[in-house]
């Protein structure tokens, strides 16, 4: 398995306070990789980073073989490099099928001449991408609202949407920040079958979450921030059972193993 | 409905599947191309081509309204073009139409050069750059006054076109720019670069992530908008044969933004109507002279308050009560 991320010496500074600092992991093609952490660890801005929302302001990023640190994030899409976001995942004024539509941009653009003149080969790719569109609503059980608009759905479908609008760009690497926040003990079986079944067809995933017992069921590695700093990594019952970890979730006296 | 294909073929005959809307195109096209047949006034036509003219500087600031943008410099565009235009002609002897071509690529240019760091700003500090930008404009109009001849401008403008003199010719050249402009934008505004315009609007982080570059879709569509307003700038200085700076201060941007509001910022022939009721409204308040501002300005207000979505707002209204008169006459 060759490394599809590689992350090595990420820092970054806000005014005095140093949030990531020296973190460094690889993610192999088809792995779940779980980046968890108190509040405040720095996850959140690791993602920032990897995704080119923020620039780091130390450390390499190298995906697919290339140096990508400090690329714009339209630049790494393109690579196949995509994100969901914690809040505001969707375009809630429009409909499920034009947000997913949207989330196709990368195989629905003809280029601006082509869009402007409306030619045979806009058209391909429009409706190519479409179909494209109506399967992945269809797998991810999203087609009987597909008309429905995205802000009025309940919170669990918006997640889903999230992810929708994530796996229609056609990424080789999606990290997903925070996908089962918030939702029902049945909506997250849902997202982690999606996960699951992302990595099943090769696409590498990084997870974000609080979730100990969803994270260490999905999980195939397991990162642990904590201030910033990298403080365990490795299969998830290793580091859930690792005294500092634990010590950094609920304090030194309850140092009893994490993993259920 | 697609609105990327407004027509589509019916057993082999070609019907626009959005009746109403090319209904509306169809009886505007008749009315801009009759008008002149039904009123041959000449103060009638001039307004006719005032109203050609401003629908070019409502339309494509509406392009930049539609990516999220409210742009205060858009007269200075429109100036930029016109000086550069009336210079050309009256310094050089640069030939129609390359003095139109020109009045629209320099601003397009100046677009393409300022547009990467201005479009960066988001809201009040883009309407904040864009106002300071135009003041910087009308300022080095004011001031150069050994190109441009300073607050007194340039008088004796050339006809646009040689031998076209009259105005009713004129009009009918400003009506076909004004058209042409107008179904760039509309071309635009739907299919995929609608749809790429949307998502920056809505959600510039998600359309970034989704792969789309923000920051080069809206510097394309600030210089193709910054060109047609400039060829507004061209055609205004030909048909007034006077060109000078205070056709292109702050106040007429704020005109084109007003226009938008008015009519319905959130659709096309919002900013289309909104172009329309603004030429016009001042002509009919014509009668109660001293009263002319404080009438417009109420006039204006009780638009803005009885109908917030625009005027477009009125064709809602309408459509719905000609299909409850439709119902209680088959009752």
């Amino acid at each position: 398995m060759t490394a599809l991320l590689e992350v090595g010496g990420l820092s970054r500074n806000f005014g005095g306070l140093a949030a990531v600092s020296d973190v460094s992991f690889t993610v192999p093609e088809s792995e779940i990789l779980g980046l968890i952490g108190p509040n405040g660890a720095g996850k959140t801005t690791v993602v920032n980073l990897i995704s080119g929302v923020i620039r780091p302001s130390a450390g390499r990023i190298v995906f697919a073989g290339r140096d990508v640190t400090s690329a714009a994030p339209h630049r790494l899409a393109a690579m196949g490099l995509v994100r969901t976001f914690q809040s505001t995942t969707v375009f809630p004024a429009r409909t499920v099928r034009e947000n997913a539509l949207r989330g196709a941009y990368l195989h629905s653009w003809p280029g601006f001449g082509q869009a402007l003149l409306g030619t045979a080969a806009a058209a391909r790719k429009r409706s190519s991408a479409a179909r494209e569109v109506e399967m992945l609503l269809e797998e991810m059980g999203l087609q009987p609202v597909a008309n429905h608009v995205a802000g009025g759905l309940p919170y669990g479908f918006q997640k889903m949407l999230g992810i929708v609008i994530a796996l229609a760009a056609r990424p080789r690497l999606v990290m997903l920040d925070e996908p089962v926040a918030g939702l029902s003990l049945e909506e997250a079986d849902q997202i982690r079958n999606v996960i699951t079944r992302m990595r099943d067809r090769g696409v590498s995933v990084i997870v974000i979450d609080h979730n100990m017992r969803f994270i260490s069921g999905l999980c195939d590695r397991l990162v642990v921030l904590h201030h910033g700093r990298e403080l365990a990594q490795g299969s998830p019952q290793k580091v859930l059972s690792m005294p500092d970890v634990i010590a950094a979730y609920l304090g030194k006296r309850n140092a009893a193993p994490l993993h259920p | 409905m697609d609105a990327a294909q407004p027509f589509a073929a019916a057993r082999g005959v070609v019907l626009p599947r959005n009746w109403a809307t090319a209904a509306g195109i169809t009886a505007a096209l008749a009315l801009a191309v009759g008008w002149p047949l039904l009123i041959g006034n000449p103060f009638f036509i001039t307004l006719g081509t005032t109203i050609a003219l401003e629908l070019i500087g409502a339309t494509s600031l509406h392009l930049l309204l539609r990516m999220g943008h409210i742009s205060l410099a858009h007269a200075a565009f429109m100036g930029i073009g016109g000086y550069t235009a009336v210079l050309l002609r009256m310094r050089m002897d640069v030939p129609f139409p390359f003095d139109l071509i020109a009045g629209a690529l320099a601003p397009a240019l100046l677009a393409l050069v300022i547009g990467p760091v201005i479009l960066r700003l988001s809201g009040k500090y883009f309407a904040l750059v864009t106002f300071m930008s135009g003041e910087i404009v009308r300022l080095s109009l004011t001031q150069w006054s050994s190109l441009t001849g300073g607050a007194n401008g340039i008088f004796g403008v050339p006809p646009l076109v040689p031998g076209l003199t009259s105005g009713l010719q004129f009009y009918y050249l400003a009506v076909l720019i004004s058209a042409v402009c107008i179904a760039l934008v509309a071309r635009l505004l739907t299919g995929e670069i609608g749809r790429v315009m949307a998502s920056i609007r809505e959600s510039e982080r998600l359309a970034a992530c989704s792969g789309i570059p923000v920051v080069r879709v809206k510097v394309t569509v600030f210089a193709i908008a910054s060109a047609m307003v400039g060829m507004q700038g061209v055609l205004h200085a030909h048909h007034l044969h006077y060109i000078d700076p205070s056709a292109f201060t702050s106040v007429q941007s704020l005109n084109f933004l007003v226009m938008n509001i008015i009519g319905g910022a959130d659709h096309l022939i919002g900013a289309v109507a909104g172009a329309v009721f603004l030429v016009i409204l001042p002509e009919l308040l014509r009668d109660y002279q001293g009263l002319q501002q404080i009438l417009f300005g109420i006039i204006l207000v009780i638009v803005m308050a009885g109908l917030p979505g625009g005027l477009v707002q009125l064709i809602g209204l309408g459509w719905r009560a000609a299909l409850d008169l439709r119902r209680r006459f088959a009752a």
